[in-house]
């Protein structure tokens, strides 16, 4: 274990050094190519006062918590099934397994045909993009669940439901918050990827910066994007550890 | 051949009567990767009202199985369990309650979680199952950790829960396999005794699986020793000792001669 004060020192100290290279090399290149971290700063806080990106940024939100609300309602339970089940798994697992590795941006001309550009299309995109991983990461826990701990259930006479409520479940959260961590990064990314595509919401800004050769706002809507992704994650992280004591025991891989 | 082995084993002892437990030839097959694997065959045993008997034999035998098939988790090809005079094969409760080997607790659930688990299952209500339950936490000496998760207690404490737990529905016969295989000496030799003081207390028939010859002349009334796989009984003791037992038995010329006999048969039916 390495002290404190250098678990603390060293990712500033990094942080400090890429700061200062990225400084560096934005002058260098001018703020047409890539605007260095202190007009980055500036432009920033005029992004925050202006109103639009945190406006857009809640709008699009809302609008990826359907589709990945609606990842996890589909996924975890097709996962738990899955993994409990031969006969499902024999069913889903081909077409989970070809989803899972196709990439969410080849999709999205595809959706736009069948869809068209409204919200329908961005949430059927956050939900491609994150369902799969959701289930996986469920069908893994669901698999791994010991045989042993249903036996002493069985053992003092639990019923099916018991089993399920008391046992299962209970077994599967590590996986169910892991699932939902892991999807909800790649449900932020396709939002955004969507948006792109048909210039709408917090991606027709990014879109839009990008055209204007304003690398300064786009790298400062890059990094609200990376905030937000991150705060997830740990909200996601922090409400496991609260709800479940043990969960930081449960080495989970996805 | 073993069938005819089987049958030389004398007539189990039926001092209080009608036995509490009966194995009747029960023979089980694992069926892996295509192949059957038979486990046990034609395995017969009778367990009296409050003996406390070990099966004693080499690993693989299956002792584990055995069990499993009374406690009625795992179901046989042939044979009866019967308990109390009636056909529970296949079926679980009826008075059974089983520590299992390695302990098996449930890792989201506070001691008190997992001693009560039984009773919750059962539908004890919660103010009632509670009490209950902390009295078993009391009795395998737990006390100040009810509300401690597995993974913060050691071994020995987490086998007193596995014990706690299956003690808490208030078993008639309490099966135990190989509860203190995975603990050092020391703390197995405690665990011995209090084991031995909860079932002066409690009055229950136990069937206890070890591997350890001086674990079994130990505790036991009665040991049954296996052979390998296929399980059979290869011989049956019965141990002189009187109750209350202390550790001095175990330097006795007594307890020497049993265990270099027990060692003897376990050598026989041992393939190397
Ligand atoms: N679920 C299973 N599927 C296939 N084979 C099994 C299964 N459970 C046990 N076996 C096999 O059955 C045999 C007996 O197993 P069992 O667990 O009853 O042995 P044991 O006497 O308890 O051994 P140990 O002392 O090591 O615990 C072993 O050869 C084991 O590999
Ligand atoms: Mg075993």
């Amino acid at each position: 274990m390495m002290p404190a004060l250098q678990r603390l020192a060293l990712p500033v100290l990094g942080f400090a050094v890429l700061l200062i290279a990225w400084e560096i090399a934005g002058r260098i290149a001018g703020p047409a190519l890539l605007a260095p971290p202190s007009s980055v700063a500036v432009e920033y806080v005029g992004l925050l006062r202006q109103g639009e990106m945190l406006r857009e940024l809640g709008v699009s939100l809302r609008q990826m918590a359907v589709g990945f609300i609606a990842a996890c309602v589909i996924g975890m339970p097709l996962g738990a099934v899955m993994g409990r089940s031969a006969v499902a798994d024999a069913i889903f697992r081909p077409w989970v397994s070809m989803f899972v590795v196709t990439s969410t941006a080849a999709l999205i001309p595809l959706f736009i045909l069948f869809l068209g550009t409204g919200l329908m299309l961005r949430v059927t995109i956050v939900f491609l993009a994150s369902v799969w991983y959701i289930t996986l990461t469920t069908y893994n826990g669901a698999r791994g669940i010991s045989p042993q701990q249903i036996a002493v259930a069985r053992s003092f006479s639990a019923s099916p439901l018991q089993i399920f409520w008391k046992v299962i479940l209970p077994a599967l959260y590590p996986y169910l918050l892991t699932g939902a961590r892991i999807g909800i990064v790649h449900a932020i990314r396709a939002m955004v990827l969507a948006e792109m595509f048909v210039i709408i919401g917090y991606g027709a800004l990014m879109h839009r910066s990008g055209l204007s050769l304003d690398t300064g706002q786009l790298l400062g809507l890059l990094i609200t994007l990376m905030i937000v992704s991150l705060f997830f994650n740990w909200v996601l992280g922090a409400a496991g550890r609260w709800l479940a004591p043990w969960y930081d025991l449960q080495r989970v891989t996805a | 051949m073993s069938i005819a082995r089987a049958k030389s084993v004398p007539a189990p002892r039926q001092t209080h009567g009608a036995p509490k437990l009966e194995a009747r030839g029960i023979t089980k097959f694992y069926t892996r990767d295509g192949n059957r694997l038979l486990v046990l065959q034609d395995f017969s045993l009778s367990v009296a009202e409050l003996e406390f008997l070990v099966l004693l034999g080499p690993s693989g035998c299956g002792k584990s199985t055995l069990l499993r098939i009374i406690d009625g988790i795992e179901p046989c090809d042939a044979g009866q369990i019967i308990l109390d005079g009636k056909d529970v094969t296949g079926t679980t409760g009826a008075g059974r309650g089983m520590v299992f080997q390695g302990f098996e607790l449930f890792p989201w659930r506070t001691v008190m979680g997992n001693v009560a688990f039984g009773l919750e299952v059962a539908g004890v209500g919660s103010k009632e199952r509670m009490d209950i339950a902390r009295e078993y936490v009391n009795l395998v000496g737990l006390n100040g950790f009810e509300n401690s998760y597995p993974h913060e207690l050691s071994g020995g404490m987490q086998q007193r829960v596995g014990i706690a737990r299956a003690l808490a529905i208030n078993p008639t016969i309490l099966m135990m396999d190989e509860p203190y295989g995975a603990l050092d000496v020391q703390t197995r030799e405690l665990l011995q005794d209090e084991l031995l003081n909860i079932w002066e207390k409690q009055r229950k028939t136990v069937v206890f699986v070890t591997h350890s010859i001086e674990e079994a002349l130990y505790l036991a009334d009665r040991i049954v020793v296996m052979s390998p796989r296929p399980g059979r009984i290869e011989q049956v003791i019965e141990v002189p000792f009187a109750r209350p037992r202390s550790d001095e038995i175990k330097s006795t010329p007594e307890f020497l001669d049993l265990r270099r006999d027990i060692w003897q048969s376990l050598k026989k039916g041992a393939r190397v």
